[in-house]
């Protein structure tokens, strides 16, 4: 247990805690749009300063942001440079992650979930996470063949390889190392989504039907009321001889079996 | 017929119950695994309690873990993960919205949105040179509206708009000695003081515009006597610092631009000084405090830079930083540890002889020492202070203590796991059953009720809330005693604290905790480090009456010949048996297979000297031991010279260490590596206590293969030099690694691969005959997973049954060391999609089960991939029989099924190792993920096919048999009917 609560036993407090987890994400949720509004006039101030120590989206795209708050991780389509080199040997890089909105909308959509996304370089060597607007950036890097990976509860993301040129610095060069498919620029959507659990079929008549349960009711009702309806067809001659013959083998008929049977 | 189809009935039912699960459904999560989140030791606690809205508080931990918490409950809004050299330099709150986080050294600077923990800007700062890093979130700076953050770090000085992360202006402190120490930010004025030290005994000051970053004023001043250590400051113009003999106080002022320095030896203040002191740095104005061994003195600064002792403890003292009140008024706390009680007291800065509040709160012993303090305050109902202080203690746990109480604790010691071990829970005897009993039969009825009603998918949400609690509440899993099938078990934990925990499997609620005396700073020992853990006595046979009890290893400081600690617990009281500091070091541990006569185990402990130790140091185990002197061989890996050593013992200690349980070693053989061109990154060895059912394996066409099984297998992976650094510093030309498995008994080599252009990091698996590891090939650029099966060849003609009958077998033909084992092996390797942390196996206590590997990726999760993905006998095309064999068709790349994430959709954040234990069931394995969180779940590889599913539905059973018996009887009297119409027809 992560923390015992005041007045109350363990269990108890277990129990409690989850609950105030799930009122504070939905709380949560309500925030994250007038967090956006403020992310989208921050960059309008940069640009009028002209600071432009960091690479930013440009201004075309928080009139966008400011215009379609709740979209805008979708409506953004501009792209944004991917490299920007710094001091001598050292070079950022800048990419965005994308996450579709049809994705992730059924099932369990968890709010906010797009600050529980983590960018990793070369296997953890650098670890950075997203802005508001899916960006991200790595900063003093050197030159050379890296791998950039995506960590996302609910999908699945390719790796990417991304080749920082000294040569041509800005040049971009990147590729899914999945399906090595090229990438113009380094935009990162996921391949699929994922889903952990396993799930329930509904109840239906015909699942419960086909369950060997079903199967097994349903060949027991067919015997039941269909063989009636063929012995009933049958000669009566006969079938007093098919009993006879049933009982000169000794086969163990019903009301031999049990209780009282044996009056017989 | 209607018996026999009762019968067809009942057994199809029985299978159908039986139905594959391959993973979880959403509602089994917590069934029967749990998960706990963590943060590690709090480093710094700022509060954010404004008057109306929730009170919370944002940590930053060792664990570089920045988190918001609850100040009501204590628990987690939310929480991130920094990398792990993503080292957090300090945090700060800006704007009432934003958490500011200065990492890596000063050079990150981030901004979070305070409510739900988003992102919202980063910026990269960079500077000439190394130096300290220092955050300073000026409350009423604002350039053009902007308010503003300052930053030192690198060398230079930064100020950074709160809004964006830009950076305003910056200013580069690039003299070449120069350490700046502190920056200042008198409240109210627009000026930053730079102070610092340049070339010792140089004091440094520089007087900044906090506007546009122009340097105004630049002075320096000599001080024969050179600085040391930090400096603290008491007025926004003074500082005090030492001299660099550590025994004279000086308080330098440096008012209007001119410094002034004022000596005070600290024997002046002190009569009985206890040698150099150390500065500890507080925020609160006019007072200090300086330690002198286990001394703390506080020390007030009068107005005219005189300095008077105001107080002076033997005990530890922890000084919160200053919290401003009111107008110009400023409150701290101090807390000591005295005994069963920890005392607190909060002062105005200004007026050290009255307490604001004094507070005893009673505190379990086995939290240690008060290590850090934070203070907050609120108003109370009738218009006076009330204050509410977060305290870190020794053992990592982070408390909230409000009116002399705990408000609650989080141990947050557990996100720093050394070692884990597995201990069983007592048997459960007559009178010591816990079991609680359904209240009465209709409870019982109603319960099956609506577990059937689940079933049938015909409960409502209210009801299946209710079945999903009474699952969860299952006081089955949580009980104190063993179970029939094993999976109750305690986790015994060693952090990083000393501390040990025993946690309960059922539910993780930890059953013990015991502060580690042989594990804390003391006189002796200043820097004590917690090693391992193993198995001291497992009680079973006879000495069923004993407790079973861990061996905790430890050692004093950092380096390689520290002596050891020795510290045996018994597991079920959680009571310290015995402890012992050792004379020598602890370089390696070696758990022997041999037991004495209460089952206590024998533990062959090497010193840096290369002498072995045999504890317990009782004669019985010395004569247990004489008995297998020449069987004992182990081995010894330097990583830096690249050298593999073979050892065996040699005799009895000679010379001054001369002792009954001491023995010398001998060199048997080495293998060393050419340093120019390999360096080792890896070696895994099997798992000691490892079962493995059968050595023959049965393929395809009826043949037999023998898995060579050896104890004495290590598997080694070397790296090209130049390959040893990152992912992306090499080409793949130059970059090549190889694997080696060595028999550790000959330092035979049995097989080695090279594998070129591939680089590290390797993490690798050792089971059975076989080993899997995974690297990265630098020329897809992607991971790869690679896999080794070794079979003994030399007993492959004996699969001839006349043979074995007329004895041409050579089973019985004798092994020697000295002939080369005949052994082939089979490899194939496949791409893996993601960076892997760790990787582990399942094991189960007969080897029957199928294994899985549990992947630990570099997300957090844990996958769980069936050894069958990695078969050397994969082919593109398998022919019928193979494919009967269960041989799948060779793709080249490893499939990643998200239902198999054994972690379903959590994270278990900072994962740094996976345990897996074998249950009492053959089918069932339980495994335990540890990092800054815990995560712990059963797992069956194979499925569970010795025991019913928790799923299994009693109650549909019970009540199938009831409808068919009825039936049974209806159309029995009905039939009885028509035999008697058709007799009187």
């Amino acid at each position: 247990m992560a923390f015992s609560c005041k007045n109350s036993s363990k269990f108890n407090g277990f129990s409690g805690c989850i609950k105030m987890v799930m009122v504070g994400t939905s709380a949560i949720m309500m925030q994250r749009r007038t967090l956006a509004m403020e992310a989208s006039l921050c960059v309008k101030k940069s640009k009028k300063k002209g600071a432009d120590s960091v690479t930013r989206p440009n201004s075309q795209i928080s009139a966008a942001m400011a215009a379609v708050t709740p979209l805008l991780l979708l409506l953004l389509l501009s792209s944004a440079p991917s490299f920007s080199s710094g001091s001598r040997n050292a070079y950022n890089i800048n990419g965005r992650v994308k996450i579709p909105q049809g994705l992730g909308t059924k099932g369990y959509a968890l709010p906010g979930r797009m600050s529980n996304v983590k960018v990793l370089l070369n296997g953890g060597q650098n670890i950075t996470f997203l802005r508001p607007d899916g960006y991200f950036s790595f900063h003093n890097i050197p030159a050379g063949t890296h791998l950039i990976e995506v960590s996302a509860i609910g999908y699945f993301f390719s790796p990417v390889r991304v080749d920082v040129s000294a040569r041509n610095p800005g040049k971009v060069q990147a590729a899914l190392t999945e399906n090595r498919k090229g990438l113009s620029e380094l935009v990162l959507e996921p391949l699929r989504e994922e889903q952990y659990y396993e799930i329930r079929e509904p109840f239906s008549i015909m699942s419960l039907l086909k369950s060997p349960m079903g199967l097994m009711v349903g060949f027991m009702l067919a015997v039941a009321f269909l063989m009636p309806k063929l012995v009933e067809n049958m000669d009566p001659e006969e079938m007093r001889r098919a009993q006879e013959e049933m009982r000169s083998q000794g086969v163990p008929s019903l009301s031999s079996l049990l209780p009282g049977g044996a009056r017989n | 017929m209607a018996i026999g189809s009762f019968l067809i009935l009942f057994i199809l039912f029985f299978f159908s119950s039986l139905n594959p699960i391959l993973s979880l459904y959403e509602d089994q999560v917590g069934l029967v695994d749990w998960h706990q989140q963590y943060l590690g030791k709090v480093k710094q606690a700022v509060f954010h309690t404004h008057k109306t809205g929730r009170k919370r508080v944002v940590v930053s931990t060792e664990e570089n873990v920045v988190a918001l918490l609850d100040l009501r409950q204590g628990e987690i809004f939310w929480r991130h993960v920094l990398g792990s050299n993503d080292v957090i330099d300090g945090i700060d709150i800006a704007l009432g919205k934003y958490v500011i986080t200065l990492s890596s050294g000063g050079s990150i600077l981030r901004a979070w949105n305070l409510p739900d923990g988003q992102m919202v800007w980063e910026s990269s700062l960079r500077g000439p040179k190394h130096s300290k890093s220092l955050l300073l979130v000026p409350t009423n700076l604002k350039i053009e509206k902007d308010n503003i953050v300052i930053i030192f770090s690198n060398g230079r000085l930064n100020a950074v708009s709160c809004i964006d992360g830009e950076v305003l202006w910056e200013k580069d402190f690039e003299g070449e000695s120069l350490e700046v120490q502190q920056v200042i930010q008198p409240p109210g004025s627009n000026l930053i003081y730079v102070v610092g030290f340049a070339s010792s005994s140089l004091f440094e000051m520089y007087q900044i515009n906090a506007l546009n970053g122009e340097l105004l004023k630049h002075e320096s001043a000599a001080f024969s006597g050179g600085f040391l250590g930090e400096v603290s400051p008491v007025f926004s113009e003074t500082v005090v610092a030492l001299d660099s003999t550590g025994l004279i106080l000086l308080t330098v002022s440096f008012q209007n631009g001119m410094i002034s320095f004022q000596q005070t030896p600290i024997s002046n203040l002190v009569k009985d000084s206890f040698g150099p002191a150390k500065i500890i740095p507080s925020s609160v104005t006019g007072i200090f405090a300086i330690k002198m061994n286990a001394v703390t003195i506080v020390i007030r600064v009068t107005d005219e830079n005189k300095l008077e002792v105001v107080e002076k403890t033997n005990h530890e003292t922890s000084i919160s930083d200053a919290l401003p009140i009111s107008e110009g008024q400023q409150a701290f706390a101090l807390v000591q540890r005295a005994g069963p009680e920890i005392h607190l007291r909060v002062k105005l800065a200004h007026n050290w002889d009255d307490n604001l509040l004094k507070e005893s709160v009673k505190m379990d012993q086995h939290r240690g020492l008060v290590h850090k303090i934070y203070i907050n305050n609120y108003i109370r109902a009738d218009k006076s202070y009330g204050f509410r202080a977060l305290i870190v203690m020794e053992d990592h746990s982070l408390l909230l203590l409000q009116q002399g109480e705990i408000v609650w604790s989080r141990e947050d010691g557990l996100a720093s796991i050394i070692d884990v071990t597995t201990s069983e829970l007592p048997v459960e005897r007559d009178g010591v059953s816990v079991a609680k009993v359904e209240h009465n039969l209709f409870e019982w009825l109603k319960g099956h009720m609506l577990k059937l009603k689940g079933t049938l998918m015909l409960a409502s949400p209210q009801d299946i809330a209710a079945i999903q609690s009474m699952r969860l509440k299952n006081s089955e899993k949580s009980k104190m005693t063993r179970d029939h099938n094993g999976f109750r078990k305690l986790l015994i934990v060693l952090t990083r604290a000393g501390k040990l925990f025993a946690l309960h499997t059922g539910d993780g609620h930890i059953v013990w905790s015991y502060l580690l005396q042989s594990l804390q700073k003391s006189k002796v020992c200043q820097h004590p480090i917690g090693l391992n853990l193993y198995k001291w006595q497992v009680p079973h046979h006879h000495a069923m009456d004993e407790n079973p009890s861990v061996l905790v290893i430890g050692k004093c400081g950092p380096s390689s010949d520290a002596p050891g600690a020795l510290s045996f617990v018994d597991t079920y009281t959680g009571k310290e048996l015995s402890s012992l500091s050792l004379v020598h070091s602890v370089a390696l541990v070696i758990p022997l297979p041999y037991t004495d006569s209460t089952e206590q185990r024998l533990h062959l402990l090497i010193d840096a000297d290369k002498h072995a130790h045999l504890y317990p140091k009782t004669p019985e185990a010395i004569s247990i031991f004489e008995r297998e002197f020449s069987n004992i061989y182990w081995y010894s890996v330097e990583d830096d010279n690249g050298i593999i050593k073979g050892h065996a013992l040699r005799g009895k200690c000679t010379g001054e260490v001369a002792d009954e349980v001491c023995f010398d070693t001998r060199e048997l053989w080495s293998i060393v590596f050419p340093s120019e061109s390999e360096k080792i990154i890896a070696t895994v060895t099997r798992k000691l206590n490892e079962v493995v059912h059968t050595q023959a394996k049965v393929i395809a066409d009826q043949e037999v293969m023998y898995k060579y099984i050896s104890r004495n297998l290590l598997f080694v992976a070397t790296v090209a030099l130049k390959g040893s650094g990152e992912i992306g510093s090499v080409t793949p030309e130059e970059s090549w690694l190889v694997a080696y498995l060595i028999d550790t008994v000959t330092g035979r080599i049995l097989h080695r691969v090279t594998h070129h252009g591939s680089q590290g990091p390797v993490h690798a698996v050792f089971s059975e005959n076989w080993v899997v590891y995974h690297y990265f090939n630098l020329k897809a650029h992607r991971y790869e997973m690679s896999v080794i099966e070794i079979y003994d060849q030399s007993r492959a003609d004996n699969k001839d049954v006349w043979k074995l009958v007329l004895g041409k077998h050579n089973l019985t033909s004798p092994i020697s060391l000295y002939s080369r084992p005949d052994v082939i092996t089979k490899s194939q390797s496949y791409f893996f999609t993601h960076s892997v942390k760790t990787i582990a196996v399942t094991s189960t206590t007969k080897g029957i089960t199928s294994k899985q590997l549990l992947i630990g990726t570099i997300g957090d999760q844990v996958l769980a991939l069936e050894k069958r993905f990695l078969d050397p006998r994969r082919t593109v095309n398998p022919t019928q029989a193979e494919k009967e064999e269960g041989i799948i068709p060779l793709t080249d790349s490893l499939p990643i099924i998200p239902q198999s994430y054994v972690t379903h959709a959590l994270r278990v954040e900072g994962l740094r190792g996976i345990i897996t234990v074998p249950a009492k069931l053959e089918s069932t394995t339980l495994v335990f993920a540890h990092g800054v969180d815990l995560f712990f779940t059963q797992l069956a590889p194979s499925r569970t096919y010795d025991s019913l599913t928790d799923d299994f539905n009693y109650a549909l059973l019970l009540i199938t048999i009831v409808a068919l018996m009825a039936a049974i009887f209806l159309t029995w009297t009905l039939s009885e009917r028509k035999e008697l119409q058709e007799n009187w027809r």
